[in-house]
């Protein structure tokens, strides 16, 4: 529901990265998003090359990838991977209990959100600092 | 911002790659951290009451305040879509507010409590009520840096309201199951609700409260950790 937010924040990120390295065009982003964090995958993306429009991300590719849930049991010290997106997962109802004692699961991973690697284009000399203005 | 793992120099006009780390959500944890540490240093003890839109939030915030006030310097934080409604709602008590208006989003996050903060009178506070969007998705990802999380739901909204939302009852310190006067009429048992609360989170107390008839209110005070004296 907050892809809006999350995309305005990946987008204000990856700017200040592109403006520390110098690099005025930004051509593909590799995110990591964790299968436990509430987002949607489709309106990040969708959210991204709207707020991307005008910017040094124009254009660019943004390729998602997934990352498990993983849950921990204090009670049994059950540990295993935890997937909302099989259909199994949702008969266990409630979601959140451990499958082996029953008794409530911690998550221990897969609810991040990361930039994990930008490849961009190393700048010219000519934008930004025309020769005509340095001399006279 | 993380500095990159690994940077490939490039001349002009070659593409290279940076392989980095950069944490979307460090910066809500970072600013929460941050109001958590000035509220701290002024002794105030913030609440962070978040649950779906109708369950009776400002209702509860109203009816703790009227118990409270006199023995605790009290103010509230409304966070809201739009209007003015409820901190109009909440003034009548006689405490200072302060209204949120997120316009667009869903969930108030860590940068609006601080602007908030900014213009209250912190040494001279010792509760604040921070009320959330109605929602019961997105405020459990934002942490806004308070020192107790209460969800409260209703039985209105169904006997499925824990189970359907297990990610915001896990933060929870205390969940408030209200309208329990309508319990009966609702055909909904508050009991099997606290049962699943229960299952989720063993930790989080348990109060059932109808604001209509005064029900459980002092109950959710004291699981806050805190007396009327």
């Amino acid at each position: 529901m907050h892809e809006f937010t999350i995309a305005s924040s990946i987008v204000e990120a990856l700017l200040d990265l592109a403006r520390e390295q110098g690099s005025s065009k930004v051509l593909k982003v590799h995110l990591r998003i964790g299968k436990l964090r509430a987002l949607s995958i489709e309106q990040v993306k969708f959210s991204y090359d709207i707020l991307a429009k005008g910017t040094a991300l124009e254009g660019s590719s943004l390729t998602v990838e997934e990352s498990a849930g993983s849950v921990r049991c204090p009670s049994c010290s059950y540990h295993g991977e935890f997937n909302p997106d099989d259909l199994s997962f949702h008969f266990g109802v409630p979601p959140l209990l451990c499958p082996q004692c029953g008794n409530s699961l911690s998550i221990d991973g897969g609810d991040e959100c990361v930039i994990t690697k930008v490849r961009m284009l190393a700048s010219t000399a000519k934008e930004g600092t025309p020769e005509r203005e340095l001399v006279g | 911002m993380t500095k990159p793992v690994e940077v490939v120099t490039s001349s002009e006009g070659e593409v290279f790659d940076v392989e980095l780390e950069i944490d979307i959500l460090k910066e809500n944890r970072r600013l929460a951290d941050e109001n958590k540490r000035r509220l701290e240093a002024n002794g105030v003890h913030a609440i962070d009451v978040m649950g779906s839109v109708g369950s009776g939030k400002t209702s509860l915030i109203k009816k703790m305040i009227s118990r409270l006030k006199d023995r605790f310097r009290i103010a509230v934080i409304e966070g809201d879509v739009t209007t003015t409604i409820d901190s109009d709602l909440i003034a009548s008590e006689g405490v200072p507010t302060v209204q949120v208006n997120t316009g667009k989003e869903c969930h108030l996050d860590a940068n609006l409590i601080r602007k908030a903060l900014d213009r209250m009178p912190l040494n001279k506070l010792d509760l604040i009520f921070i009320e959330n969007v109605g929602n019961l998705i997105c405020p459990a990802e934002f942490p806004l840096g308070s020192d107790r999380r209460l969800v409260v739901i209703s039985v209105t909204e169904g006997p499925y309201m824990v189970l359907k939302h297990p990610m915001m009852f896990l933060g929870a310190n205390v969940v408030a199951i209200n309208k329990v006067d309508l319990a009966e009429a609702m055909e909904v048992d508050p009991a099997k609700l606290s049962a699943h609360v229960a299952k989720l989170n063993p930790k989080a107390a348990t109060v059932h409260t109808s604001c209509r008839n005064g029900t459980g209110i002092e109950g959710v005070i004291n699981a806050l950790g805190f007396t009327t004296g």
